[in-house]
């Protein structure tokens, strides 16, 4: 089951893996997220197949970015652990109605923000109507596939 | 009992096969294992905050590092991590000012 990640922790919430930083209340508790059982499974499915093509590490925020939303988005990526230059944050606020991708320095010249403007444009067209897990799932895809494979890139 | 036998097959039996598709197709609660989300609705759920599964090879920073002598392989070592093993101290930032990772990125709205 996927992990998820609380900004403010309790210290009872930890899993039996989990640091400080990420507490796997999730998988105690799965059916008190947003999500069904079955959108977790895809979300999972796609967060680590992107994660394991790519290996980059593409973590997913599904919550209010308050009112400077950019801001908040690199602060939670600041704070989202491993290693950040190697990290995307995908941060939905759906109260909000705002998206942001956050790229990582080494993820950045992979990942460029042409190819992140892309994803963007297509979940967004799948957020306006509605289909939160769809576009999710669809711009992960279109993420990873743009960045590629690294074992491919480094034979050269 | 032709007449009989007539209804049964003509009347009865499509009956049964158009009563049976009425209760698949609108089966209630069928819809409930959808996650329900409406644009220009209030998001009335705390913010959540996944990341890819812990065994992962080859993800940096998975849960495999947490535990190395816990039956896990050894943690590859990334270039910050080598050069601080050997004596060094990280730069430390102040407690107040988050150091800032992003390079890049996009947003959009909808």
């Amino acid at each position: 089951m996927t992990q998820q990640l609380n900004r403010q922790p309790a210290a009872d919430q930890y899993g039996p893996s989990a640091t400080e930083q990420t507490g796997n209340s999730s998988v105690m508790e799965p059916g008190s997220g947003p999500f069904s059982y079955r959108d977790l499974a895809r979300l999972d499915e796609a967060l680590t197949m992107s994660s394991r093509e790519t290996g980059l590490r593409f973590t997913l925020y599904v919550g209010e970015l308050g009112s400077d939303t950019r801001a908040t988005a690199e602060d939670l990526h600041s704070r989202s652990g491993g290693d950040t230059s190697n990290s995307v944050l995908v941060a939905l606020a759906p109260g909000q109605r705002v998206l942001e991708i956050v790229t990582g320095t080494a993820a950045a010249r992979r990942l460029p923000d042409r190819a992140c403007a892309l994803a963007v444009l297509s979940m967004t067209s799948r957020l306006g109507a509605g289909d939160l897990v769809g576009a999710i799932i669809n711009g992960l895809r279109q993420l990873s596939d743009a960045a590629g494979h690294p074992a491919r890139r480094n034979a050269h | 009992m032709p007449v009989l036998e007539t209804v049964l097959i003509y009347g009865v039996i499509p009956l049964v096969i158009v009563l049976l598709f009425a209760a698949v197709t609108l089966f209630p609660g069928r819809g409930k294992d959808q996650t329900k989300y409406r644009p220009g609705r209030p998001w009335e759920h705390a913010p959540v905050w996944y990341e890819p599964h812990p065994d992962v090879p080859g993800v940096v920073g998975g849960h495999a590092e947490d535990a190395p002598g816990a039956g896990h392989a050894a943690p590859r070592l990334g270039a910050t991590a080598s050069a601080l093993a050997i004596g060094q101290h990280p730069h430390v930032a102040d407690s107040d000012t988050v150091r800032r990772t992003a390079a890049g990125g996009a947003r959009g709205t909808w």
